[in-house]
């Protein structure tokens, strides 16, 4: 593979900003790409970069052992002479001088400096969210602390039915604990997926002793000296233990805003993960871009992205072309049952249900003017693949052949007319 | 334990020899030494990059593949039904040393 090789400011090392799922994968790639130059990676959390996924999943389980899965081991950044700095944050930047402030005070030059600075879990601002026993899910520390709270008979609030509230609210009923999921509207999951597939997995929650209240809104926490009940607006009153709140994720945008970047809920970035200012990078859950498959505007909370942005980085940095971008997809396994998501669903798609839901195991197919935009797999992954390619290419579908399971999903394209 | 030896045949049919470590995955031994495997979804059967096909008698000699697993490759391209694993799904065992692997199209 042909690459560019630093010249001008070869002195200094490309910086990457946070070592999570994104900024390790901008390292990596740079590397697989023929970069020779130095690369750093700053990072404010002290041990060797990890997943986040398992968090919520794995990690919750009774006896999974404490240790986190590391992105890569320590091996692999001492072979690949990729410089980290773990437990410094990045206080400034200065685009002009083309530096960074470090939380030592300490000043660095960069040839190319990529934020990947990530999201962080949006805080409640009731009265009492700050009383001990209330918490968020996003970084190791979380989890463990949770793992410790999840005891049996344990009195769990979860304050949002998104995917990380009910893989929590799953873990917590699996070992014992009395779960009360409060949701402000009146299904789980409703910003990413389809009433069936709400309503099929409140149905497993409940069978596994999850009870739901749905239309709360949480008004205070109350407590003594820590959390120990929920309050909401019609004034009942909900005993806990252990409060988490799962009500979705902010973007760490600030470093950049300071700095002069544009940002918009998110960094803005192009399809190279160019931001507003020369020779600065931005990649993964921190930026907002236009989608390649429909134009809108969009900030995406997941690997599938984090990943792709990281290869559009490398590539950029070192001038070559970046890989075909993967359809959006996601994935989330609840009481041993996966949902797992391809393309990005609107509320006004077309929606079909392939399979039945009694069964345990179906998909949801999602059309927008006819096209194949979105598919849900709940329990199987026969139409995952598909359904990537067939997005892609916007396929027409025809509904009928589309809600029989007996049809594959790629014989449900209609031939062009 | 000593590493093994893996050759690998990349998407342009070139060959590759790596060492594959005991504490990696076979997914980890193609990514970590730069084979262009993406392993978006980190090791856990979700996402499919990491399919390869192993020559039919190492094949024969492993596990049977999960439902998962079986359902991503089954919708692969050019699956083969004794040939195809979602590397990430291979731990290292001695009795792979020395087993060439090629990496499946990227779709
Ligand atoms: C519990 C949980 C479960 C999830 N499950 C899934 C799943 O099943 N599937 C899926 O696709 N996605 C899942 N996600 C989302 C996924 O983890 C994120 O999309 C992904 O981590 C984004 O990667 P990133 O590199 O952009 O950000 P992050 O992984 O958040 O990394 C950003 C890093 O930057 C560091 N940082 C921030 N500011 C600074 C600073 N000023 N200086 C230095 N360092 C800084 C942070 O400490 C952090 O380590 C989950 C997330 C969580 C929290
Ligand atoms: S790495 Fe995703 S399936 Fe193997």
């Amino acid at each position: 593979m042909p690459s560019q090789q630093p010249t001008e400011n070869h002195l200094n090392p490309i910086i990457i900003v946070g070592a999570g799922h994104s900024g390790v994968a901008v390292a990596a790639g740079l590397r697989t790409r023929g970069w020779d130059g130095d690369i750093l990676l700053l990072e404010a959390e002290k041990e060797t970069p990890y997943e986040r996924p398992p968090l919520s999943k794995e990690l919750l389980k009774a006896g999974a052992p404490d240790e986190s899965t590391v992105l890569r081991k320590e091996k692999f950044y001492q072979d690949k002479r990729i410089g980290r700095r773990a437990g410094l944050a990045v206080d400034a930047i200065d685009p002009a001088g083309r530096t960074v402030q470090l939380s030592d005070g300490s000043r660095l030059g960069y040839h190319r400096l990529v934020i990947a600075t990530g999201s962080r879990a949006r805080s409640l601002t009731v009265p009492g969210a700050r009383l001990p026993g209330v918490q968020a899910l996003r970084t190791r520390d979380d989890a463990l602390e949770l793992k410790l709270a999840l005891v049996p008979g344990a009195r769990v609030a979860i304050i949002g039915a998104g995917y990380i509230g009910l893989e929590v609210a799953a873990a917590a009923s699996a070992k014992g604990c009395g779960v009360t999921v409060l949701e402000f509207q009146d299904r789980v999951m409703s910003r990413v997926t389809s009433e069936p597939v709400s309503r099929f997995f409140e149905q497993l929650h409940e069978q596994n002793g999850v009870r739901f209240v749905f239309g709360a809104a949480v008004t205070a926490i109350e407590g003594v000296d820590r959390a120990e009940r929920v309050v909401t607006a019609d004034g009942t009153s909900y005993p806990a233990d252990v409060v988490l709140a799962g009500i979705g994720v902010v973007p760490n945008q600030e470093l950049a805003a300071d700095a002069g970047l544009l940002c918009q809920d998110g960094i803005l970035v192009d399809g190279h993960g160019r931001t507003s200012v020369p020779d600065i990078y931005a990649t993964g859950d921190v930026t907002r871009f236009t989608s390649t498959i429909d134009g809108t505007s969009q900030r995406l909370e997941c690997i599938q992205n984090a990943m792709a942005q990281a290869d559009q980085v490398a590539a950029d940095i070192t001038g070559q072309d970046a890989a075909e971008t993967e359809i959006p997809w996601f994935w989330t396994v609840q009481h041993g049952v996966r949902l797992q998501t391809a393309g990005v669903r609107r509320a006004d798609d077309e929606v079909i249900v392939r399979g039945a839901p009694a069964d345990g195991k179906f998909s949801v197919v999602y059309l927008r003017d006819g096209c194949l935009a979105a598919v849900d797999t709940i329990a199987g992954l026969a139409d995952f693949r598909p359904a990537k390619k067939l997005i892609a290419q916007k396929a027409r579908i025809d509904p009928l052949l589309a809600a029989d399971p007996g049809t594959p999903l790629t014989a449900a394209v209609f031939a062009a007319a | 334990m000593s590493n093994n030896k893996l050759t690998v045949i990349d998407r342009e049919g070139s060959t590759h020899d790596l060492e594959w470590e005991p504490d990696q995955t076979l997914m980890e031994a193609l990514r970590d030494n730069d084979l262009p495997v993406l392993a978006s979804c980190g090791g856990t059967a979700s996402c499919a990059t990491c399919h390869v096909f192993l020559e039919k008698e190492v094949f024969d000699t492993l596990a049977e593949r999960s439902e998962d697993e079986l359902e991503l490759l089954a919708e692969a391209e050019g699956y083969q039904e004794c040939g195809s694993r979602l590397s990430c799904q291979l731990d290292f065992s001695q009795d792979l040393d020395g087993v060439t692997v090629t990496l499946a199209p990227e779709e």
